[in-house]
């Protein structure tokens, strides 16, 4: 059966089945490996995708649920690695192995694009995601700085 | 075509032409050599005509890239920035145009070090001017030691050394190519060599102001061998330029664009997926298993049974036999998987092994004559003078290392050759299981490295490799992209050891110890059972004895973030704690007398670490009901006068009433040494390390039911969030005289002795079990 999925813009037609896991979705058909698989049961945020701009564990629900929907992966978010959560990611050099910073960003921005100025409180209860190099300490400065910004840029 | 068909060239080609057609940076993939290439004195992908190799480290393009060839692998530990700082420094090329790619382990095999990279030069661990004291140990095939005389003298990734072990060969490197770079100037402007310079990749002649660069004449040093290079010198620290500087990570921007390739990320040409289910009792293998059921499943190709891995191949540990099935996609394997039914075969005495038993045994062996490391004084006598007799029993828990990216490999074999392209910290041991499980000689297999989605110890990382040759060797043309679930992975990691500590002061009048008994207990394959007690006490006691008790349990153990050293210093520091309290003394100010009054030579270099730390914190002053602060030293090979790395921390922690603790504050007194290649990447490593043990002593315990382990997933072995990571961490770096032993693991061991002591401080209950979080802490 064939699946609809609009990937970061793209329309793709996937021949999988319905309840393959998003995540697989992208990774094996469309091709996209920046989202990580870990842990498989929605716990860790690895493989965090938007869907329609909400957050979404996608190791966790079935690619037809995201059949016309928007859905947008780690490599939608620029073209260049230059949107500016990934330039406050740098400018802290935050990544340790990098394994779970993809989600971990699309988890940030998910909250950004709600609240433009979160408090640290804002911060821990939206950004769920685990790290096992212990690299949160430079992740909490770089999304304040990420929302500095972000506001500049809408400011432009 | 069908995947038998197609060939070796096909598929590298491919794979190149997908990074391309990306736009991808395929981060460290070293595309091997074609086959028929690989007789004659240089692989063909050195002749590349638009690139010049200077030596097995450097090649250097026109354009004035410089590409680096990285020997360890990278982890999050920052070794593919901080091993090209130590090339480019010597080099003196333009850092902006430096690209790290994985050094190829297959020619690793094939080639012998350079000769001058063979002598460490200097006069060891205090000479600012030399080498240090880097350890290769004994040539084994396996690599279980390195490799002393193979082409990149060790490639494994462990025991914090990659700074330490490589430092002077990778100075010299660079040193090595600058000088030949210059030579060729030199005879090019036909003048003598020592009037011309080099920087940024700039050789200038400096008294006609004529210059050039390096990708210009990058293709004449190829062929300029060097005069003499027994005479080749490395900086020292105090004529470093890019050394001791902040360097941000040159595979960052990957990483914050989800464009580097881990092993999980691979794709082959031709590739099929493999789901496997290893016997969760360790020993344990497949009895009898129906494949019946999957056989019309969508994408499913084949399923087959595959046998515990040789011991031989997985450094003694025993693992489980299990199941595997091969499909188009790795969702596909894995739901047909999980539809066979599976009877195991394992050994009874496995099965009656649970946390309880398995305790009970390690506190008996303590009542077993052990193996007596250190008898100093009389330490009997000294107990019966004492007036006072504190002891205390402490356990730590199984611990995994849990690494965020699952197990997995790629391997294809052929009747001539095998490629494995994998995440792992030693390659030189996975080309020789390659080797013995297909037969192909070594010199044909070829480890392809990727970037690793967190390592936290060498032989972690189980038969990931040893499954995926297997399967894949009985597949023989098709690649292999093997893949546990996260399940899968905490059953085919090895473990920390579980461990248990008895320990007894006797105190004098006035709260000195004058005698110190420490028994420690873990299975007796466990790693590092002498780790932190095996020399004289760090704190002064005049009477000490020292002993290991084992017994025998299933679990396959191995590194984790250092070895028995973690657990250890749980278990010592959380001592002094209480030896202070009995005495009635400042816990600071206990450790540093008895720290004053050894002999140990860096003495000095631990007080300063302690006063530091605790000055920084503002220790004394202060606090709120129901916060308190911790102190404790740690440090690693400072009680001998060779290398070390010593630091102390003061953690500030709360406990509310209902219980929750809280990591408030940490402050971080850490040496430099004679200088650190990266103070950014060892800034990191502390931030990390303090989380890492956070986990240890307030969430993470594995337990064993009917002989396997119980947690296998994030649900029930808890990973810390944002919302537990410590407001405030503060690191203020002095400097000391030695090179340093390394910065990977035990810098924040500390965690878990001053939780225990915060929690002491306010609650008055005393906790000895790891972890923290699994005990009522509520107060009123």
């Amino acid at each position: 059966m064939a699946l609809d999925l609009n990937v970061n813009g793209t329309r793709h037609t996937i021949d999988a089945d319905p309840l393959t896991p998003l995540l697989w979705v992208i990774r094996d058909y469309v091709g996209l490996t920046g989202t990580k698989f870990s842990c498989g049961i929605g716990q860790c945020g690895a493989c965090t995708v938007h869907v329609d701009g909400q957050p979404v564990r996608s190791c966790s629900v079935q690619a037809s649920m995201a059949v016309g929907k928007r859905i947008t992966t780690i490599e939608g978010i620029s073209t260049d690695g230059n949107h500016p959560i990934q330039v406050a990611w740098k400018e802290f050099d935050t990544p340790q192995c990098g394994y779970c910073q993809s989600g971990m960003i699309m988890s940030a921005l998910a909250l950004l694009q709600r609240r433009p100025n979160p408090s640290d409180a804002d911060i821990n209860s939206a950004v769920t995601n685990a790290c096992r190099c212990g690299t949160y300490h430079r992740i909490r400065q770089a999304i304040h700085l990420a929302a500095e910004l972000m506001k500049d840029g809408r400011r432009q | 075509m069908s995947e038998n068909e197609i060939s070796d060239v096909n598929r590298r080609e491919f794979l190149a032409m997908v990074a391309a057609a990306q736009g991808a940076f395929i981060l460290g993939f070293w595309v091997p050599p074609q086959a028929n290439a690989q007789s004659g004195p240089r692989p063909v992908w050195y002749q590349d005509p638009t690139t010049a190799e200077i030596n097995a480290w450097i090649v250097i393009s026109p354009d004035d890239t410089v590409t680096i060839r990285i020997g360890q692998s990278e982890l999050g530990q920052g070794v593919w920035t901080s091993n090209a700082m130590m090339v480019a420094e010597e080099l003196q090329c333009d850092w902006n145009k430096v690209r790290p790619q994985y050094a190829s382990a297959n020619r690793d095999a094939r080639e012998k070090a350079p000769e001058w990279t063979l002598k460490v030069m200097g006069n060891g661990a205090t000479d600012p001017k030399g080498g240090g004291e880097p350890g290769f140990g004994n040539r084994d095939r396996t690599g279980v030691s390195g490799i002393p005389d193979s082409l990149y003298r060790r490639m494994r990734t462990n025991a914090a050394s990659s700074v330490k072990d490589g430092r002077y060969y990778l100075q010299l490197a660079g040193a090595e190519a600058r000088e030949r770079l210059l030579l060729t100037a030199a005879q090019l402007w036909n003048v003598p060599v020592a009037e011309v310079t080099a920087k940024d990749s700039i050789i200038t002649h400096i008294k006609s102001g004529r210059t050039t660069t390096y990708g210009k004449i990058a293709g004449r040093a190829a062929g300029m061998p060097h005069p003499n290079p027994e005479t080749i010198t490395i900086k020292s620290p105090d004529q470093w330029t890019l050394m001791g500087t902040e360097r941000k990570n040159l595979d960052v921007p990957d990483k914050v664009a989800g464009r580097v390739v881990y092993g999980i990320d691979v794709r082959v040409p031709g590739m099929k997926w493999a789901a496997v289910k290893a016997c969760p009792v360790y020993g344990g293998k497949v009895k009898s298993c129906n494949f019946d059921a999957i056989r019309e499943m969508p994408g499913v190709r084949s399923a087959m049974q595959f046998p515990i891995p040789d011991p031989a191949l997985t450094r003694g540990r025993i693992f489980g036999g299990g199941v595997a099935v091969v499909a188009d996609h790795w969702h596909q394997a894995k739901t047909a998987l999980d539809r066979i039914s599976i009877e195991w075969d394992i050994p009874p005495e496995h099965a009656a092994f649970n946390t309880a038993n398995m305790r009970d045994a390690l506190l008996a062996s303590f009542d077993r004559p052990g193996r007596v490391r250190v008898n100093q004084g009389n330490v009997d006598d000294a107990f019966a003078r004492a007036v006072k007799v504190v002891e205390a029993t402490y356990s730590t828990p199984y611990l995994p290392r849990a690494r965020m990216e699952p197990g997995n490999a790629t391997v294809l074999v052929t009747d001539d050759r095998v490629d494995v392209w994998i995440g792992d910290q030693s390659p030189q041991e996975t080309r020789f299981s390659a080797s013995k499980i297909t037969g192909i000689p070594e010199q044909n297999v070829y480890v392809n490295l990727c970037h690793l989605g967190g390592g936290f110890g060498r032989n972690g990382n189980g038969p990931q490799a040893e499954q995926a040759i297997m399967i894949a060797n009985a597949h023989r043309g098709t690649p292999i992209h093997l893949l546990w679930t996260r399940e899968e992975d905490f059953i085919g990691t090895t473990y920390r050891a579980m461990g248990m500590a008895r320990l007894k002061a006797g105190l004098d009048s006035e709260g000195w110890p004058i005698a110190l008994e420490v028994r420690t207990a873990m299975q007796e394959d466990g790693f590092g059972p002498e780790s932190s007690f095996d020399v004289a006490s760090r704190y002064h006691v005049p009477n000490y004895r020292f002993s290991n008790h084992t017994t025998k349990f299933h679990v396959p153990v191995g590194t984790r973030r250092g070895i028995g050293q973690a657990a250890h210093e749980f278990y010592r520091e959380s001592f002094m704690n209480e030896l202070a309290h009995a005495a009635g003394k400042d816990a600071y100010r206990y450790r540093r007398e008895l720290i004053a009054r050894t002999s140990l030579p860096y003495k000095e270099d631990m007080i300063r670490a302690l006063d530091i730390a605790a000055e920084m914190s503002g220790w004394g002053k202060p606090l709120p009901r129901g916060t308190a602060r911790a102190i404790a030293l740690e440090e690693r090979g400072a009680e001998t006068n060779r290398m070390a790395t010593i630091s102390a921390m003061v953690h500030t922690v709360s406990v509310s009433r209902d219980g929750k603790v809280k990591l408030e504050r940490v402050d971080v007194a850490h040496e430099t040494g004679f200088g650190l290649v990266n103070p950014l990447s060892v800034k990191k490593q502390i931030e990390g390390q303090i989380i890492w043990f956070y986990n240890d002593a307030m969430h993470q315990a594995n337990t064993i039911k009917d002989g396997h382990i119980v947690e296998n997933n994030f649900n029930a072995f808890r990973l810390s969030r944002i919302d537990e990571d410590p407001p405030e961490i503060n690191i203020r770096f002095f400097k000391t005289g030695h090179w340093l032993l390394g910065m990977g693991h035990d810098r924040a061991t500390s965690v878990q002795s001053a939780i225990g002591d915060a929690i002491f401080q306010i609650t008055g209950k005393r906790f000895r079990d790891l972890p923290y979080g699994s005990q009522d802490l509520s107060w009123t």
